[in-house]
């Protein structure tokens, strides 16, 4: 049991040493490559941009939209109690924007996108197309990762805004038809209580959160080994571990926000 | 006169586990000839090409390509030494999310500066010395394996390499363009001038095809020539590998080595 316990941490700290590795690799790319003469391929970035971003929108819209609906049904149900039925605009708002649509756009990416690069990546190992590019002197990490990573930095935090907005237009739907607030008034009351550190905060975790996407994906996918089952269990492993570190992280943020009094 | 030596093994070894799949291999591939390496699967051939590509490295012993010692260069020495080598994976290895032509155009793409269009004529080129028109715009899954193997030769040949590895590159081909393919990798490797390293247990394509032949079996090398002085080889492993006979020193199923990789 206890060196059941003991492998177990040898094998995560030893695979978080690995997942860091390749982010210095990535940062390498990056920021000092272009610099000796080896630039970043646009055209490779703004595919995985439209993959990862583009071709999420309409998933993204869908789970916060109605995201926003339930949270307003859920806070009607109390305030309403309290005669309060107003500030459901607010709280719709502010729990949107602080902390569920930055979590579940980076969940919903994190299964979709984040599945389909351990994938495709898996799949080009095990039928040795990393090989071949290594055998051409051209290196995985810039090839494959590093543009996955640079489009899913950007587009996650702009899918997160997409996903505030598709939120509180989820609850403004509830609210002024269902719990009748006036459209004005439910307007007002939402752009009085939401400031800009809200977003800003629900913005910082959404950067994290496509490291982590991005980062666990690209490791699952390069180190996949034995045939298609290798490629199944990449995948299970890039999403499941991509929702363990999501949540870990957001946690860990959401503490250091609150008790910095941001 | 002497032979320029392009690719010198000594004493390389590789285990995997406690399993010894090189044992302490020498040898000598000459610039400019077709030298094929066979042997019985399992016989670690394949870890063979590997290591001399770099996708394996060896745990002792000396490997020069063009006599820089590739085990003591940084990835960025070795990837410049990389660039003259060519590869045709048994598998064809194709980036399925690419065209035939950027396919063909990636290495040309990653490596040099040249503009789109002069690429594009380099890989119309390329792929009609493999014999393939009209395809570039289709994708890796459309076209047959013999097709994708052409693609896969017109890519390894895109920079002008000085030394072609093929791993296995008639397997799975019916005989037809099995042929051709040999046919390719002779004129290829006369018109370009090429070094060509050819793994194959395919022994049609051996003789027809080689220069000189290594015989690997059990990781080790139990015979090197020219194909008559194989064809003569008085060494019982290699004739009843060469004629295929079931009744041999091999004992297919006394060798349990034989069914693992």
């Amino acid at each position: 049991m206890v060196s059941g316990i003991g492998a177990f941490t040898i094998s995560c700290l030893k695979e978080t040493a690995q997942v860091l590795k390749l982010l210095r690799e990535i940062l390498y790319w990056i920021f000092i490559a272009p610099f000796k003469g080896k630039p970043l391929k646009i055209k490779l970035i703004f595919d995985q941009m439209i993959f990862s971003g583009w071709h999420s929108t309409l998933i993204v819209f869908f789970v916060t939209m109605f995201t926003g609906i339930v949270l307003a049904m859920q806070a009607a149900y109390q305030l309403e109690k309290m005669g309060a039925l107003m500030y459901v605009a607010s709280l719709v708002a502010v729990s949107l924007c602080r902390e569920l649509s930055p979590v579940l756009t980076a969940l919903v990416v994190g299964g979709r996108v984040g599945s389909a690069i351990a994938a495709e990546l898996g799949t080009m190992k095990v039928s040795e197309q990393i090989e071949a590019l290594e055998t051409m002197a051209i290196n995985p990490v810039k090839f494959l990762a590093v543009p996955r990573f640079i489009a899913l930095f950007f587009m996650l935090p702009v899918l997160t805004i997409f996903g505030d907005a598709a939120g509180i237009f989820g609850g403004y739907l509830m609210g002024v038809h269902s719990l009748k607030i006036n459209p004005a008034l439910y307007t007002q009351i939402t752009f009085k209580f939401l400031l800009l550190k809200d977003i800003y905060t629900g913005l910082a975790k959404s950067f994290v959160f496509a490291m982590i996407i991005a980062l666990i994906g690209c490791r699952q996918g390069l180190n996949t080994r034995g045939g298609a089952e290798g490629v199944g269990k990449a995948t299970t492993n890039s999403v499941v571990l991509s929702f363990i570190f999501i949540i870990l992280a957001d946690c860990i943020i959401t503490g250091i926000f609150y008790f910095s009094n941001m | 006169m002497e032979k320029d030596i392009i690719i010198s093994l000594n004493g390389i070894n590789k285990t995997f586990g406690n399993r010894h799949i090189l044992k302490n291999i020498s040898l000598d591939i000459y610039k400019g000839e077709t030298f094929v390496i066979m042997g019985c699967s399992g016989s670690g051939k394949s870890t063979l090409l590997r290591t001399i590509t770099g996708a394996i490295k060896p745990d002792t012993g000396k490997l020069h390509i063009k006599n820089k010692n590739i085990l003591e260069l940084n990835n960025h020495e070795f990837d410049k030494i990389r660039r003259d080598f060519g590869m045709l994976f048994q598998y064809s290895a194709l980036l399925d999310s690419l065209t035939i032509e950027e396919n063909v155009a990636l290495p040309i793409r990653e490596h040099t500066k040249l503009a789109d269009e002069i690429i594009k004529i380099i890989v119309k080129l390329k792929l009609s010395l493999t014999g393939l028109k009209n395809f570039e715009h289709h994708h890796p899954s459309e076209i047959s394996g013999g097709m994708r193997k052409r693609v896969g030769l017109a890519r390894a040949i895109a920079l002008d390499p000085d030394i072609v590895f093929y791993d296995e590159p008639t397997s799975g081909l019916d005989p037809i363009v099995a042929a051709v393919i040999d046919k390719l990798i002779k004129d290829l490797s006369k018109k370009l001038l090429i070094t060509s390293v050819v793994v194959t247990h395919d022994m049609q394509s051996v003789f027809k095809i080689a220069d000189r032949i290594a015989m690997i079996h059990q990781g080790e090398v139990i015979a090197i020539g020219t194909p008559s002085e194989i064809q003569k080889s008085n060494n019982a492993l290699v004739q009843q590998f060469i004629n295929g006979q079931v009744q041999g020193p091999i004992d297919f199923f006394k060798n349990t080595e034989l069914f693992k990789i």
